[in-house]
């Protein structure tokens, strides 16, 4: 088990990570999703042991990897770490790449050990797809064999924690999913603890038991990947991950009027506080549907993209730009005025007067 | 990710390096380079502005009062500017010629066009002056003095341009065509304006290189009494008379200082040129098909690469043979007698030979250790400390060898009052001016090798569980060896031949071969100076070809994998 205990991160006057505290189970897929600048890598390289905490604490089951004082350096934690760009190294053969941690790794005699260095080498190499390529030299490979072998060799000396950054970016799309799959494979099969970093909301998504959702230094929020999806905590997570188009509007219970309107309302459950102070309401763009007529949002449609399975289309609402995603084919042109309807409960009420409903007469041309 | 990201990324991992680097081993390795590679010149300035100890300006305004002096310093500059003109010209066309058009052979014309970078100028001259005797020309003359720096130093200009040319997109040239322009609107319109900066860079790197050299003017211009600033100095050293070494202090401190001038320009000019096409990839391919001209273009080309790279040297392995100097070149004129006498006859050459050697491995030991070590902290860590590391060790390669050697005699000849450390006049004071003159050399060499290297890999062996001793032996070395190899090379015969500072600085029983080869040339051995050149030339040859065998072998193993 990983533990961080309040770890602040400071370069000169900016700080990077403030007050993090995060646990990071045994076996447990952990991807930290955050926009760059974000402190994902500046607290992927405190795990690795690159950098220090200004404060707070990490902690390896019972020793302290690092706190204010003191640090272990990365040569002598028990973990493993797969680069954005593979960092192979130019004059080693893909066999020796992987002998190496096995010739180096502090931890490896408290482990099960293995019968011979080739056999290892092997076995790692079966894992992930590359059986006789033991000879080859990195620049012989495709980028795609060049991140496995990296895998490769991060997992070679079994550690207890593996850090990946961003492994899948620097591949194109067909691959990433290919190797994403694998990746989630070889978790299942060797069950080491990983720390996955990633700017791909749908990465996370696919792979994280837990996904902690970062920015601006802090965690904003942290759970399994349905509740963060379905359940955003903050307007901020419910874009990023959700992509959720983020509607204004005035909230009564679980009653939300889309930009005060007085009398139509839809019902929203399961929506936190923090969206309900600041009258917001995350919809995800597969949760509105277009129609030519009926009780809705009144829109002009300003762009439609062919996404092969789903369309995509952009559509102008008062002042707002939402996105909608459609599984139907096209049924709506660009310039084309439609009603956008939600997928839930809507319904209509006697006109509310409070003062949250002054624009009403906005808000009506908005209603069809 | 955008740039930017990955900008700041970069910036966060060096910040943090620098922080936690022990903070008395950097202060007190500045001090250790201040005191080496600084100090020397506060001497020299020092001495140029005191008299008994008390400050005046009598040194300077003596010399500015002397008619001779002003005319000396209109003949250096005329010389220098004249060498660098024709220097840029040769070196542009060149490099045009070969970044662009389709000759055949580009590569070995390359290296060809290396040679007077490694050839010593000095042996160079003596080459060139039994080439023009052939032709009765006489090179003992200032249009001999700016001809022979012009030959010398063009090849700066040519590589410096060459890269420049190459990195200028393809693209920017097509446009310029496909719009209507012909070849030469895109030479007018694209590839001169591009490559202005480059040129101008490369031309300021020229002029430098033409001031600071000293074995031209010394072989060409003293039998001549064609002084410039850096014979100057030489001879007031050497000459010894009363006020001597303050009169010589004030004109290095001038030389110095139209150096730093020179140098200052150049860096501005640098730092513009880098948000241009710095980071451009290099294009290869020829931009120019000749067609049927090509044949000709070749033959040009080919046969003036060789009249200026190995013409010279033949003549000079020509001369050796002769045994009288100035009888016609026949079979019974020929002899080898003059190699007898000079390795057989006589110890002083086998001498020569072994103290040059001698110091070049202790200054390539020195600076190999060194310089890869500030290399890497360099690419390491861009802090403004290792900056000002970079700078100060700059110094002693910026300014004119002449100043340097000088300024070593201020500086050691009594460190402190009444305190003798015995270091001038003996072999230590060569081997600390070569050690502080090229560990730059060093530098730059094992600089290009680290950045070469991401720091990715480093981690990747750091999180393998390398101690620091494994991640350098199996990680690190193994990728720069060659090119830390290839940069201690060039300074292992640039130190061997060292002329300038040796000149200066030698004593009895320490003379190099630079100096050996120069009072041969002054007593007028002419037979015997080149056969003394052709000896140094095979060895350069020899240890340069063993260097080149061992790194193909040690790269053969990897299957021909160079980093």
């Amino acid at each position: 088990m990983i533990q961080l205990q309040r770890v602040t991160k400071k370069f000169d006057e900016t700080t990077a990570l403030r007050d993090i505290d995060l646990t990071i189970e045994e076996g447990e897929f952990v991807a930290i999703v955050g926009p760059s600048g974000c402190g994902k890598t500046t607290l992927l390289r405190l795990l690795a042991g690159f950098t220090s905490p200004t404060s707070g604490e990490i902690r390896m089951d019972e020793t302290i990897l690092a706190n204010a004082s003191k640090v272990v350096p990365p040569e002598k934690r028990d973990i493993g770490l797969v680069f954005q760009k593979f960092a192979l190294w130019p004059h080693m053969t893909v066999a020796e790449q992987i002998a190496f941690p096995l010739k180096h790794h502090r931890f490896l005699h408290q482990k099960r050990a293995f019968s011979s260095m080739d056999a290892k080498v092997e076995s790692m190499l079966q894992l992930v797809g590359l059986s006789g390529y033991e000879k080859r030299m990195p620049h012989e490979l495709s980028g795609g064999q060049q991140q496995r072998v990296a895998i490769a060799r991060a997992l070679a000396a079994s550690p207890q924690l593996l850090l990946m950054d961003e492994p899948l970016s620097s591949l194109d799309a067909a691959l990433r999913i290919e190797l994403r799959d694998e990746i989630q494979t070889i978790h299942r099969t060797l069950q080491p603890s990983v720390v996955y970093v990633t700017h791909d909301q749908s990465e996370a998504l696919a792979m994280a038991d837990k996904i902690v959702v970062m920015k601006d230094g802090h965690i904003e929020q942290m759970g399994d990947p349905t509740s963060i999806y379905y359940h955003p905590a903050t307007p901020f997570v419910a874009t990023f991950v959700g992509k959720a188009n983020i509607l204004n509007g005035v909230w009564r219970g679980e009653h939300f009027y889309p930009y005060g309107h007085p009398s139509f309302y839809w019902v929203v459950p399961d929506i936190s506080d923090a969206f309900k102070e600041a009258g917001q309401c995350p919809i995800r763009p597969e949760q509105l549907h277009l129609k030519r007529s009926g009780e809705g949002l009144r829109g002009i449609v300003e762009n439609v993209s062919f996404q092969g399975r789903e369309m995509y289309y952009t559509v102008r609402v008062g002042e707002q730009r939402l996105t909608i995603i459609s599984s139907a084919p096209q049924m709506a042109r660009i310039e084309e005025e439609i009603v956008v309807e939600w997928e839930g409960i809507s319904n209509v009420t006697s006109s509310n007067r409070d003062k949250e409903f002054e624009d009403t007469n906005q808000a009506r041309n908005i209603f069809k | 990710m955008s740039t930017m990201a990955m900008k700041g990324k970069g910036e966060v991992r060096l910040r943090e390096r620098f922080i936690s680097s022990n903070q008395w081993f950097t202060l007190s390795a500045i001090l250790f380079i201040f005191i080496l590679f600084v100090w020397p010149f506060v001497r020299l300035i020092w001495m140029s502005v005191t008299a008994d100890g008390s400050f005046t300006l009598a040194h300077f305004s003596q010399i500015f009062q002397d008619a001779q002096f002003w005319k000396m310093f209109r003949r250096t500059l005329w010389i220098v500017v004249w060498a660098t003109l024709g220097a840029l010209l040769l070196g542009f066309v060149y490099a045009y010629v070969i970044a662009y058009t389709d000759v055949r052979g580009k590569k070995v014309m390359q290296l060809l066009l290396m040679m007077p970078f490694i050839v010593p100028s000095y042996i160079l001259t003596i080459g060139w002056t039994q080439f023009a005797q052939l032709f009765q020309i006489n090179l003992y003359s200032i249009g001999g003095i700016i001809f022979v720096l012009m030959i010398s130093h063009f090849p700066l200009v040519f590589l410096f341009t060459l890269t420049m040319l190459q990195r200028i997109p393809l693209e920017l040239e097509q446009a310029v065509r496909v719009s209507g322009g012909n070849q030469w609107t895109v030479l007018k319109q694209v590839t001169f304006p591009l490559a202005l900066p480059g040129l101008v860079g490369g031309g300021l790197l020229a002029f430098l290189t033409n001031l600071d050299n000293f074995g031209i003017p010394a072989f060409l211009g003293i039998p001549a009494h064609i002084t410039v600033l850096s014979t100057a100095i030489y001879q007031e050293v050497v000459g010894f008379g009363p006020g001597a070494f303050s009169r010589a202090a004030a004109l290095s401190a001038i030389l110095a200082g139209i150096a730093l001038v020179g140098y200052t320009l150049q860096n501005l000019i640098l730092k513009n040129k880098q948000h241009i096409s710095e980071t451009a990839p290099v294009v290869t391919t020829p931009r120019i098909p000749l067609g049927k001209k090509k044949i000709y273009v070749e033959l040009i080309l080919w046969s003036s690469v060789l009249l200026l790279t190995i013409v010279p040297l033949l003549v000079l392995v020509k001369t050796s043979v002769i045994k009288v100097y100035g009888l016609p070149f026949r079979f019974e004129n020929l002899t080898l007698s003059h190699y007898q006498f000079l390795l057989q006859d006589t110890d002083k050459v086998w001498n020569s030979l072994q103290t040059s050697g001698m110091f070049a491995v202790i200054t390539v030991a020195l600076t190999i250790i060194i310089g890869t070590a500030l290399a890497y902290v360099r690419s390491r860590s861009n802090t403004l400390t290792s900056r000002w590391m970079e700078g100060m060790i700059t110094i002693p390669y910026a300014l004119p060898g002449i100043v340097l050697a000088l300024s070593m005699i201020l500086a050691w000849m009594e460190p402190l009052p009444g305190w003798n450390p015995n270091i001038y006049g003996t072999g230590k004071i060569l081997i600390l001016a070569y050690f502080t003159r090229f560990l730059i050399l060093q530098v730059k060499g094992s600089a290009v090798a680290f950045a070469q290297v991401s720091i990715d890999l480093e981690e990747a062996a750091q999180v393998s569980g390398a101690s620091p001793f494994a991640k350098w032996k199996e990680i690190l070395w193994p990728l720069v060896a060659t090119g830390v190899s290839i940069g201690a090379l060039f300074v292992a015969l640039t130190t061997f031949t060292e002329l300038t500072v040796s000149s200066l600085l030698w004593s009895s029983g320490t003379e190099t071969v630079g100096v050996m080869i120069f009072n041969y040339e002054q007593a007028g051995y002419t037979t015997y100076t080149t056969a003394f050149s052709v000896i140094v030339l095979s060895l350069m040859a020899s240890v340069a070809l063993f260097v080149a065998l061992l790194l193909r072998m040690k790269n053969k193993k990897r299957g021909g994998m160079i980093r």
